[in-house]
């Protein structure tokens, strides 16, 4: 620890040095990939049992080796791994379920098929008599493992059934079912709503008053000061800071995952949802938005300089959802919010006057008018405010269009062509452009490059980024998974006008995206 | 325009590459109307040609008062038809406005006013009834428009018990029949409204609006372009050009005569189009307007000169309405992207589904 310190410009966390053995400690431990170096030299100790530690970390800081190592899943090149002070090494998962070490990882490891009481005692663990599985006592066992979690469903119910939060509970009372002594959870809440994230946080306190650790994985920070006791904070591979979770305030925590003082105030703009306390208001904040038959209860927060996909099969609702919020679309219940100040969207004009734009999916019949120029579809909404009486044009007006076009990197002969001239790419640019020009503060894209060309497609992508970074909000649907996993910094599913699933989109994978979206949660 | 869909991005399609300088840029500017302009030139040159009387200064104050009318109240359809309506009430209007002129000066109200009275109260009916009802109602311009007309020409008839009444306002009587600074009243009245019409069409975000609207409404509105109101103000504008119409009719004549004139919503329609207006509205404008009504009062004025029936201009127009606008349709949607136009506007939803199926059998829908 005091190379590692030494190491450090004195984070503002500190690196407390462990007294006395800790149930699991696991101490400089490197491990690398080819020419990387996924681990250099990582440490964390769980100080004792009924301990819930949180392991914190950008992508790529080496969370997920170091959990695999903890895990048997990995072998660590160099570093030691202590149980109660002995030194141990894991060969196997076999091995590390063998000292009580089990990990529920955040792809659900489940069969589909088969009831809830024969995946908890998967692998030959069910009760047996002479004739064979006793389902009864299968069926009892099953129950007094739920029952430890609180939970109260019918074991003989199919795993297919169950919600993604329902299967991840199943996982945990499999764990739990094999005398765990330590259960690692790897952002067990990425997919989660709120609501189901309490229930595992009650599950997670259960398993803790009942003597078993928890290595709690999350990008989510707020989580951590609700639920942990202890800390680890990963960056490039090594502990940059660890200690009971007094010792951190949230701003410590952000410095220390992204290793410069002060950090947290970009992270706060630039990253997932998580915000310092004082940090600024959401973009965009939408509650309980509800929109009779098509939406339900949808809560979603989009951050200054973020870009959030919603991604879902066609008639999921990602439509109306964008609609609603745009105002074209009648609300029956919900609240919407710009920058923190509260709005009700009505009609298009007052959403953009609040700072919203909308980019809708079909360009040719609702995100331009074809039969008219480049520099009049591009000012139409950065002119709105002027009198209706004014002549159009002048210097100002003609600056400005050069600058838009030229940020489109519109390819036309002129921007007084008309736009059916342009091919489908420079339209979509124009169509992206009006609201660009017009400084929106949120951006509402549907389907932003339907129907373009794959160099015309990455150019928006580019365009997009470049809006984010000056601080707009970006909400993307799209049918294209891969699309959003290349755009997005996080990804909502959505499935029967409900939002299923939340991720970032590092986390994210197209099966996984396909998977929520279809309903097989 | 096909061209577009094989030229790689970037490309400008080969079809922009003109237009460059002021001059074919004025060339290409009456892309719209260049039919009804050469009909003009030629049916005046053909008039000139084998009717003496043709280019004699009276005979061409005639031809223009002849159809200020019809002038007037085309400019105001021309917005309409721009924002893809149509304005069936504008004869209706125009006659129950001419009553209410002749009421107002009845009763003793000077001239000026009243005329004032009567163009805005045009501008109310166009406005409240035909620009509430489709513009914030959104309900057909077809049913709105035939309904007021249909509403306005019983009104009137009720109004005014059938009778005409007769005008002898200096002002109207000057309007309708005396010169004024040497030229026919009725024809600075056309010059002065064409400029007007001409300037707003050009110089006002407001015609931009009635371009996007009618160029796409959906676009319009989701840009957030207020349709409603501008819907409303062009229906008003369409009655306030109608009760102008009506103004002028009861000068001429010297009487507010309760009887719209049939022909003149559907005379002024086939002008806006004839001048190269579409009626799926966004395209065209005043210029073709004024060439369009310009040749059906020289088709009027020859005919009539040459002795021929004037039910042959009736028959000429149609045709030539057929022909011109019909044409111009043909030769701008024709081909390849004119079929895959109408394909891409009738089949719109199931294109759009075709995009998203495309989309989402990938892995979306696998498992």
């Amino acid at each position: 620890m005091n190379a590692l310190q030494s190491r450090e410009p004195a984070p503002s966390a500190p690196l407390q040095a462990q007294v006395g053995p800790g149930l699991l400690e696991l101490r400089a431990v490197s491990r690398r990939f080819g020419g990387i170096h996924a681990l250099r030299s990582a440490d964390l100790v769980i100080s004792g049992p009924g301990v819930i530690h949180g392991l914190i970390g950008e992508n790529g800081s080496g969370k997920s080796t170091l959990l695999g190592v903890m895990s048997g899943q990995l072998q660590p090149d160099g570093g030691q791994i202590f149980i109660n002070g002995a030194p141990v090494s894991f060969a196997s998962p076999t091995a590390a379920l063998r000292h009580g070490i089990a990990m529920v990882s955040q792809e659900t490891a489940l069969a589909r098929d088969l009831t809830i009481a024969e995946n908890i005692f998967l692998g030959g663990r069910m009760a047996r008599n002479w004739r064979g599985i006793n389902w009864k006592a299968t069926r009892a066992r099953a129950l007094e493992v739920l029952e430890r979690l609180e939970l109260s469903y019918d074991p003989d119910w199919p795993v297919a059934r169950l919600r993604p939060d329902q299967k991840q509970m199943i996982e945990i009372a499999r764990a739990l079912s094999m005398n765990t002594r330590i259960l690692i959870l790897d952002e067990p809440t990425s997919s989660l709503t709120d609501d189901q994230v309490h229930a595992l946080f009650r599950a997670v306190q259960q398993i803790k008053s009942a003597g078993v650790s928890t290595v709690f994985v999350s990008h989510r920070l707020k989580e951590m000061f609700g639920l942990v006791d202890e800390l680890t904070v990963l960056r490039d591979g090594l502990t940059s800071a660890c200690g009971p979770v007094g010792s951190f305030d949230a701003h410590s925590l952000v410095d220390a995952m992204v290793g410069k003082p002060g950090a947290w105030k970009e992270y706060a703009r630039a990253s997932v949802r998580e915000r310092g306390p004082d940090a600024e208001d959401a973009a965009l904040s939408v509650r309980g938005l509800t929109v009779a038959g098509a939406v339900y209860d949808i809560d979603l927060e989009v951050e200054r300089g973020e870009i959030v996909g919603i991604a879902g099969l066609v008639g999921a609702g990602r439509s109306e959802l964008l609609e609603a919020i745009f105002g074209i679309r009648p609300v029956s219940a919900g609240e919407t919010a710009i920058d923190g100040k509260p709005f009700a969207p009505g009609n298009p004009r007052r959403a953009i006057n609040r700072g919203l734009g909308f980019l809708p999916p079909d360009r040719k019949s609702q995100g331009l008018v074809l039969r008219r120029t480049i520099d009049e579809n591009l000012m139409m909404v950065a002119t709105l405010g002027r009198s209706r009486f004014r002549p159009p044009g002048g210097r100002e007006i003609e600056r400005k269009v050069a600058e838009v076009a030229g940020t489109m990197r519109l390819h036309a002969e002129s921007n007084r062509s008309l736009v059916s001239t342009l091919s489908g790419g420079n339209q979509q640019k124009v169509a992206l452009g009006k609201w660009l020009a017009a400084s929106p503060r949120v951006m509402l894209l549907d389907e932003p490059t339907r129907g373009v060309d794959v160099a015309a497609k990455s150019e928006i992508h580019e365009l997009l980024r470049g809006v984010a970074g000056n601080g707009v909000g970006l909400l993307v649907s799209s049918s294209e998974n891969e699309e959003l996993l290349e755009l997005c910094d996080r990804i909502l599913v959505m499935f029967r006008g409900r939002i299923v699933a939340s991720m970032p989109s590092a986390e994210a994978t197209e099966p996984l995206l396909a998977r929520y979206a279809g309903g097989h949660l | 325009m096909s061209t577009q869909l094989v030229t790689p991005a970037g490309e400008p399609s080969p079809g922009a590459a003109r237009g460059d300088s002021q001059l074919s840029r004025a060339v290409a500017a009456t892309r719209h109307f260049r039919p009804v302009l050469l009909l003009v030139v030629g049916l005046g040159i053909y008039f000139s040609a084998t009717q003496p009387v043709f280019l004699t200064r009276l005979n061409i104050e005639n031809l223009l008062s002849g159809v200020s009318v019809l002038w007037v109240v085309s400019l105001g359809m021309t917005f309409v038809l721009l924002t893809g309506g149509a304005d069936l009430s504008v004869g209706a209007t125009g006659a129950i406005s001419g009553i209410l002129l002749a009421k107002l000066l009845g009763v003793g109200v000077p001239g000026l006013p009243s005329v004032l009275l009567a163009i805005l109260f045009g501008v109310l009916i166009g406005g409240v009834i035909n620009g509430g009802l489709v513009g914030r109602l959104n309900l057909s311009f077809f049913v709105v428009t035939l309904a007021s007309m249909t509403t306005l020409t019983g009104a009137v008839n009720l109004w005014s018990n059938t009778n005409s009444f007769f005008i002898t306002s200096p002002l109207v009587n000057r309007i309708g029949t005396q010169n004024t600074l040497g030229l026919p009243t009725t024809i600075w009245i056309m010059i002065v409204s064409f400029l007007i019409a001409l300037y707003v069409q050009h110089r006002t975000y407001w015609a931009r609006d009635v371009y996007a609207i009618g160029g796409s409404i959906v676009a319009a509105r989701l840009s957030g372009i207020r349709t409603s109101l501008t819907l409303i103000s062009v229906y008003a504008l369409a009655g306030g050009c109608a009760a102008l119409g009506g103004v002028i009719t009861a000068g001429r004549i010297g009487a507010a005569a309760p009887q719209p004139d049939p022909t003149l919503p559907l005379l002024a329609i086939a002008a806006v189009l004839l001048g190269g207006t579409s009626l799926l509205g966004g395209q065209g404008g005043v210029g073709g307007t004024a060439l369009g009504v310009l040749f059906i009062g020289i088709l009027q004025n020859g005919l009539s000169l040459a002795g021929l029936s004037s039910f042959w201009q009736q028959v000429v127009t149609g045709v030539i309405l057929v022909v011109a606008v019909g044409g111009d349709q043909l030769s701008v949607r024709g081909g390849v992207a004119g079929v895959r136009r109408r394909l891409g506007a009738g089949g719109a939803p199931v294109a759009a589904h075709g995009i998203d199926g495309a989309a989402g059998p990938g892995p979306g829908q696998s498992s």
